[in-house]
């Protein structure tokens, strides 16, 4: 039993070293740089601000780095995020710095989930007092195969759980015919 | 490695008493593994936001299926030479032996469970690489092939509990039992969340499957042993479990992104994954009733619908006080007063009815998989 054990034990530890190995590469891998592709200008009371996206144009669900530079700077400045979905949904967000640029508020690797014509709306605080502004953009059809397709294959394991439950279920039916057993 | 049973002629206690700890114990470790690169994985997307397919917490997800997969195929192989070599299959090491293709293999039905779950994180995997080729790496948890590969981990989680419980008389087999269970439920917080993508309106979809998961755990924990203590210790250990990724989950994503020189973002929670914390209240209203009906010799079916709809009435009305409590409003939000709308109320309401029913039905389910998982332990003699 011992050698068994042991022999487990490599063999985790194995799996461990090379799983580490495989990704080593990958991690030492700095991250990218925030691109910018196409900016979109906004004027939000007294401040402009430029939106930066690093894909265009914008499909749905597909993740890219937002960046919103207002002129001056972000020092002394606050604000939200608001985005407006076409299906009316909204979702306020502080605006927060780009982890990836941090000169700049913006949000990282975020995909809009719908297709249509979204509303990034900004409202702003600093020196200047407050103000408000919105642009508008169009986000085209997800690419890819349709999703219902894609929430089918990934329903496949819990079909399996189920199928494995129905087969134990019917095994143990009636539960009455199980064998009394001593209780401690 | 002998996984045969005993013989007739020799005592095989002392032998069978172990066995089957080395594999079951791998394949437990796998399964904690993938939990907490999970927990540490969401910590990271919460706090720093930067994803590949290979960061740290994703190897450690990756390192989980790998271990619980070798083990299984270990213990399949195993099984198939000793019952070759005419050699019946113990069936304390992970349940009674089936066969697979025909009977080209022999393998435990637990391991068997655990195997196919990890060989569908593999292919589940590979879609996901090819699914963030295509949209990028957006930290969405509930997204097709993540509820795969997840679904996947529970197949191989469900594989892990219906192996410790084959060897439920042994005392090993009880502990890893209790903890598979634990770790099963700190694992579908993540997994329920894939219920919003049902949408639902105004009733948290999530939650009631959270409540459910919940339940249906403590029943199963209560009904396996069918003594006092079962949901307790399942409760307990799920609270040790959330006691200990509070301290290393926001401490891993700091150290880790310190190591590659990633900023921790502007607004950071310092909480991990919340798992239901009224979780051994629930439990001792189960410990109550169950103990009720074996003393009065009553229908475990019966107390354990009434103790599934209370336990299940905690767990969601408790859910918002938790959440309130630690969490306060969503990172990054402005909005921190309590949503008292008409809307809000009666998505709550709505809510903690669904829940109440599925907390009943999980009662329900419980008594009968723990029924299940008792018949995976071979009879003891005399019986």
């Amino acid at each position: 039993m011992r050698r068994t054990a042991l022999t487990l034990l490599n063999l985790i530890g194995a799996i461990g070293l090379i799983s580490v190995m495989a990704g080593a590469p990958a991690m030492a891998q700095p991250y990218e740089p925030v691109k910018v592709v196409h900016s979109e200008q906004v004027q939000a009371g007294p401040y402009r601000l430029t939106a930066g996206f690093s894909t265009w144009p914008l499909k749905a669900m597909q993740s890219l780095d937002f960046t919103f530079a207002p002129d001056g700077g972000i020092g002394g400045k606050s604000g939200t995020l608001t985005l407006i979905a076409p299906d009316g949904g909204v979702q306020q967000n502080n605006l927060v710095r780009h982890p990836r640029n941090r000169k700049v508020w913006g949000l990282d690797i975020h995909a809009l989930p719908q297709q249509g014509r979204w509303t990034m709306r900004f409202a702003l605080n600093g020196p200047s007092g407050s103000g408000t502004g919105d642009v508008a953009i169009t986000v085209l059809e997800q690419p890819g195969p349709p999703l219902g397709i894609s929430w089918a294959i990934s329903s496949l394991p819990l079909l399996g759980l189920v199928t494995l439950i129905v087969t134990g279920w019917r095994r143990t039916w009636p539960p009455s015919a199980q064998p009394q057993e001593e209780r401690p | 490695m002998d996984i045969t049973a005993p013989s007739a002629r020799t005592d095989g206690t002392a032998r069978t008493t172990s066995k089957g700890l080395p594999s079951a114990g791998a394949l437990l470790s796998g399964t904690l593994l993938s939990l907490t690169g999970l927990v540490w994985d969401i910590q990271w997307h919460y706090d720093v936001g930067p994803d590949t397919f290979f960061t740290l917490p994703h190897l450690l997800l990756y390192a989980g299926s790998a271990v619980a997969g070798v083990t299984s195929l270990v213990v399949v192989l195993a099984a198939t030479a000793a019952e070759r070599g005419g050699h019946p299959v113990d069936p304390v090491i992970g349940g009674h032996a089936v066969g697979v293709f025909g009977r080209t293999f022999t393998a435990p039905v637990g391991y068997l469970v655990s195997g196919v779950g990890a060989a569908l994180f593999l292919i589940y995997g590979l879609w996901d690489q090819w699914w963030h080729g295509l949209y990028g790496f957006d930290a969405v948890l509930e997204s097709p092939p993540h509820m795969g590969f997840l679904l996947s981990i529970t197949l191989t989680m469900a594989g892990a509990v219906m192996v410790s419980s084959a060897a439920r008389d042994q005392r090993w087999g009880a502990v890893t039992a209790v903890v598979g269970l634990a770790v099963l439920l700190g694992f579908s917080t993540a997994t329920t969340s894939g219920l919003s993508a049902l949408g639902g309106g105004v009733v948290d979809l999530p939650t009631i499957g959270l409540t459910f998961m919940s339940v249906l755990t403590v029943v199963m924990g209560a009904r396996l042993f069918d003594r006092r203590g079962g949901a307790f210790s399942v409760a307990g250990v799920l609270a040790a479990l959330q006691a200990f990724y509070w301290w290393f989950s926001p401490w891993a994503t700091r150290v880790y992104a310190d190591s590659i020189d990633l900023p921790m973002r502007d607004y950071v929670t310092g909480v991990p994954v919340m798992m239901p914390m009224c979780l051994l209240l629930a439990a001792g209203v189960v410990e109550l009733l169950l103990a009720r009906a074996r003393r009065q010799d009553r229908s475990a079916v019966r107390y354990g619908l009434i103790a599934g709809g209370i336990g299940g009435f905690i767990v969601t009305a408790t859910a918002p006080l938790q959440a309130a409590l630690f969490l306060g409003a969503p990172p990054g939000t402005d909005s921190t007063a309590v949503d008292m709308t008409a809307g809000a109320i009666l998505g709550l309401v709505v809510t903690v009815v669904g829940a109440l029913a599925a907390g009943v039905a999980a009662g329900f389910l419980g008594v009968r998989f723990g029924d299940m998982l008792r018949r995976l332990a071979p009879a003891r003699e005399g019986r």
